[in-house]
């Protein structure tokens, strides 16, 4: 029953659209509009939720090379790891998010999604963090996104956007800025377009109102990887021989970036008022805003330590995944852990430490740590400041005994949850 | 299309008014200039004066700052100087005799304060009120500085007492245009076109017992509570006043702007100055930049004296006390489209020179990336009435092109750049009290190569 009466809204929504655009090709008949229609014809649209992802392209004749990927932005509820009022379990949150639909990534040439399907399928499922996407240089990226809008704010309007923070050489018309390009409205899709070139640990969020919407969750991760792991077994890089399955984080030519396993670290931290006033329609508090679930991955210790799923019960009593992204790293001793780190708070810089084990900082805000004469100027260190927007990549090699080790905030006052300590900032490094 | 054939073509009346609306708000209708504003020399005059700013949310904040005039401002002068030549600043007080004591300290210069001028101070000598003081100091490497109160400096740098100081070299670099165009005696820190972003903060609890107690006795007291600040600013200016022009007379405390325009190819120096007392991260949507150097000094390969070795990022982390210098390029390299339009659409001829550019500078492509010549944007953008605008979209997704908009978008980038954010990444800092958008935010117009940039 849902799906049809979205899909008659759908259609109602279509019907406005052209009776708008005629209008507008009426009253201003410039060359600028003309090139516009001439090169996106109107016409080649049915419905608002239309996600491009083309078999073939000029760049990638033969379709390899081609990825395509559908988000949906919405709205949803997440778990935090205190024990809330005594309740035996933690606050439920309200956020703003990314999710994927549980179709997967659409398939290059492959047909449209059913529109009320996206609408039923999208509401209420965000994920914090937002859905990772991962390419690979060289790759062209077809990147959809759908508003199906905010359910438990049916007075808010907010269009939503996808900005790929870090992308090089940017066009304004696919970074997301609402001020400077375009965003998406509710009930219909936006398919940004992006030729990834540079290796690296990107982020994504939205950038509309990117106080509040980022406040609210919408941070997701973005990962480049580079054309050195595609190399041919046997090439000699400095003094490493690739073989078939060597992964790198970047194309540094003498396979000092190579990694053995690779774990998401995106800092975070949620006011729990704001959250709340959003859920509750209450005036927001921008200039008092005072983060206390300190986060990784959308999670707080002991939760970031979990290997599963985490669900949380929306508000129409619908168990929905909302932070599917552990933050337990597992290791066998001597293995080399690349770990992604991010800062996508809003409100503040954070450290984190790694306690007995080194890090070896290769790289920060997606590119190589290396001087102009090719000096590689890593670094180890026990303590990683990042602010927001900012992003680094380490190289953590497990110790040679098994055991738990631990990575945490060194902003010691952030490992809670809330008004609970022992919590917070932090997850384990497990070598076994 | 570029821009010049849309004025040909013309879009008429809608692009006049564009262009009305936003020479009105984004440009300095009176002078070209070539560099970042401020006082040029070596011998300075200035007063530490009481004043208000004005946020955009309205709010109206008593201040305290440096200035050559008679009228207070925020920052104090952006005071530009050459290396090697002897430096002297006079410093009179000016403030409420409530504020006490005020100076000048100078981080990275070794600084004399002139035989019997002004009175003994912790830091250095200070000029008591209705005083003055006289500080010299021989202007040091080249590179980006700042200054600001060494009294009480909790309160004093708070209250507005700080301000940049730039040393420029005293000859061009091999390859730079001219010692105003290189920021270090280094060929690879030639720039054409230079910025200032002094990051600072406000909290009002201490502006307003400032002002309570400015008539009072002294010493002002602001008690002890934390730092909480409600407003953030770029050169002085909260967002959205950073894009209006310098020098608006709307803002007479506030003479410095942060509207940031550029054409592909060029280099963009960025003087990042951390003036407050928070850190933030600087977030320059559109590229990497290249750190040059930190609190002015040049960063040098360790084994190779003519390579650079500051990194590329995104997110510059600005610290309290701290300078960065880095320089910014845009292109749209590698895009996989072409942003000048399909040749059907607008005719253009792109010749690759030895990096790949168009390198005509007459040519309205100029620096255009000849490996995506021709390429069709290689999605269909939505049909307007399920997209919301932004006031700095220009309708089209080609550099120079205007595009229909629904009347009443747009309007803030008449020449059809492309436009991107630099901003703070700690978003809350882009807001005015509890009024979102605002803060330390500005906005850079990548302007196609035909446009006259203003300054």
């Amino acid at each position: 029953m849902k799906n049809e009466i979205l899909r008659l809204f759908s259609s109602a929504f279509t019907m406005d659209r052209w009776l708008l655009s005629s209008l507008m090709t009426s009253g201003l008949i410039t060359a600028a509009i003309s090139m516009l229609f001439v090169a996106f014809p109107a016409s080649a649209q049915q419905s608002s939720i239309n996600v491009q992802c083309p078999a073939t392209t000029l760049l990638h004749p033969g379709g390899n090379g081609i990825k395509c990927g559908h988000l949906v932005a919405g709205d949803g509820m997440v778990t935090m790891a205190d024990d809330y009022q005594g309740t035996g379990a933690g606050k439920p949150l309200y956020i703003f998010s990314f999710a994927n639909l549980p179709g997967g990534d659409p398939l290059p040439g492959g047909a449209q999604p059913d529109p009320g399907q996206v609408m039923a399928q999208g509401m209420l499922a965000a994920n914090a963090p937002a859905p990772t996407i991962s390419v690979d240089e060289d790759d062209e990226l077809f990147l959809s996104l759908t508003n199906v809008g905010m359910t438990m704010r049916p007075d808010l309007f907010d269009p939503h956007t996808v900005h790929w923070h870090g992308f090089p050489e940017a066009a304004a018309i696919f970074d997301g800025v609402p001020d400077a390009s375009i965003s998406i409205a509710m009930g219909a899709t936006l398919t940004y377009y992006y030729q990834a070139k540079d290796a690296g640990t990107y982020m994504y969020h939205c950038h509309v109102e990117a106080a509040e919407h980022m406040q609210m969750g919408m941070l997701g991760n973005l990962y480049v990887r580079p054309r050195q792991n595609k190399l041919p077994a046997g090439t000699v890089l400095g003094t490493w021989i690739h073989a078939t399955g060597n992964t790198y984080a970047y194309n540094d030519g003498d396979g000092s970036t190579r990694y053995d396993v690779e774990y998401p670290i995106q800092i975070g931290s949620f006011d729990p008022d704001f959250h709340d006033a959003s859920f509750n329609v209450q005036p927001l508090p921008f200039a008092g805003m005072r983060d206390r679930y300190f986060l990784l991955n959308g999670r707080g210790y002991p939760d970031t330590a979990n290997p599963a799923v985490l669900t949380t019960v929306d508000p129409l009593g619908n168990t929905q995944a909302s932070q599917p992204v552990s933050s337990l790293i597992s290791a066998a001793p001597g293995q080399r852990i690349l770990l992604r780190i991010s800062n996508l708070s809003v409100t503040q810089f954070f450290t984190l430490g790694s306690s007995g084990l080194p890090m070896e900082v290769v790289a920060l805000d997606a590119r190589l740590l290396r001087d102009g004469a090719g000096n590689n100027l890593y670094y180890k260190t026990n303590s990683l400041t990042l602010g927001g927007g900012q992003s680094a990549d380490v190289i953590v090699t497990a110790p040679s005994t098994a055991g738990t080790y631990f990575v945490y905030t060194t902003n010691l006052d952030r490992l809670a949850n809330d008004a609970e300590n022992f919590g917070g900032m932090m997850t384990e490094i497990r070598v076994n | 299309m570029t821009r010049s054939e849309s004025n040909t073509c013309n879009a008429g009346l809608a692009r006049w008014i564009l262009a009305l609306a936003a020479g009105l708000t984004l440009l300095v209708p009176l002078a070209v200039r070539a560099a970042i504003p401020g006082e040029s020399g070596n011998n300075f005059s200035l007063t530490a004066r009481a004043g208000y700013i004005s946020i955009a949310d309205g709010g109206s904040v008593y201040s305290w700052g440096y200035t050559t005039g008679a009228r207070m401002q925020l920052p104090g002068p952006t005071l530009i100087v050459t290396a090697g030549q002897t430096v002297t600043v006079t410093l009179a007080n000016n403030l409420p005799a409530a504020a006490g004591n005020v100076s000048i300290v100078f981080p990275g210069h070794q600084v004399t304060a002139t035989p019997n001028t002004g009175v003994p101070g912790l830091l250095t000598q200070e000029a008591a009120p209705g005083g003055s003081v006289q500080y010299t100091f021989i202007a040091g490497e080249p590179g980006t500085y700042q200054y600001h109160s060494g009294t009480r400096p909790d309160l004093q740098v708070e209250m507005g007492l700080y301000g940049a100081l730039i040393v420029r070299p005293s000859a061009a670099a091999t390859g730079c245009a001219d010692a105003a165009h290189t920021a270090y005696n280094h060929a690879a820190t030639c720039f054409d076109r230079e910025y200032l972003y002094l990051l600072s903060e406000i909290d009002l609890d201490v502006h307003q017992a400032a002002e309570q107690q400015a008539a009072g006795p002294g010493p002002i007291d602001v008690g002890d509570g934390p730092f909480h600040p409600e407003y953030w600013l770029l050169n002085g200016r909260a967002a959205p006043d950073t894009m209006a022009a310098a020098g608006d007379p709307l803002l007479p405390t506030q003479p410095y702007n942060a509207m940031t325009r550029m054409h592909p190819g060029e280099r963009l120096l960025l003087r990042v100055v951390g003036a407050g007392r928070d850190m933030h991260p600087f977030h320059t949507h559109g590229n990497h930049v290249r750190v040059l150097a930190r609190d002015g000094r040049l960063l040098l390969s360790a084994t190779d004296a003519n390579q650079l070795a500051g990194p590329l990022l995104f997110t510059i982390p600005s610290v309290p006390g701290g300078t960065v210098d880095a320089i910014f390029e845009w292109t749209g390299k590698d895009l996989g489209w072409d942003i000048y339009g399909t040749t059907a659409i607008n005719p253009h001829v792109c010749t690759p020179d030895i990096n790949g550019y168009h390198s005509v500078a007459s040519d309205p492509n100029y620096r255009e990336w000849c490996a995506d010549h021709n390429r069709p944007i290689p999605v269909n953008l939505p049909d307007l009435s399920v997209l919301a605008f932004g006031g700095f979209y220009g309708g089209s997704p080609y550099l120079g092109a205007l595009g229909s908009l629904p009347p009443g978008e747009g309007g803030l980038n008449p020449d059809a750049g492309y436009a991107y954010m630099w901003h703070s990444h700690t978003e809350r800092e882009m807001v005015n009290n509890d009024v979102f958008p605002g803060g330390m935010m500005t906005m850079l117009i990548i302007e196609a190569p035909g446009v006259l940039i203003v300054e």
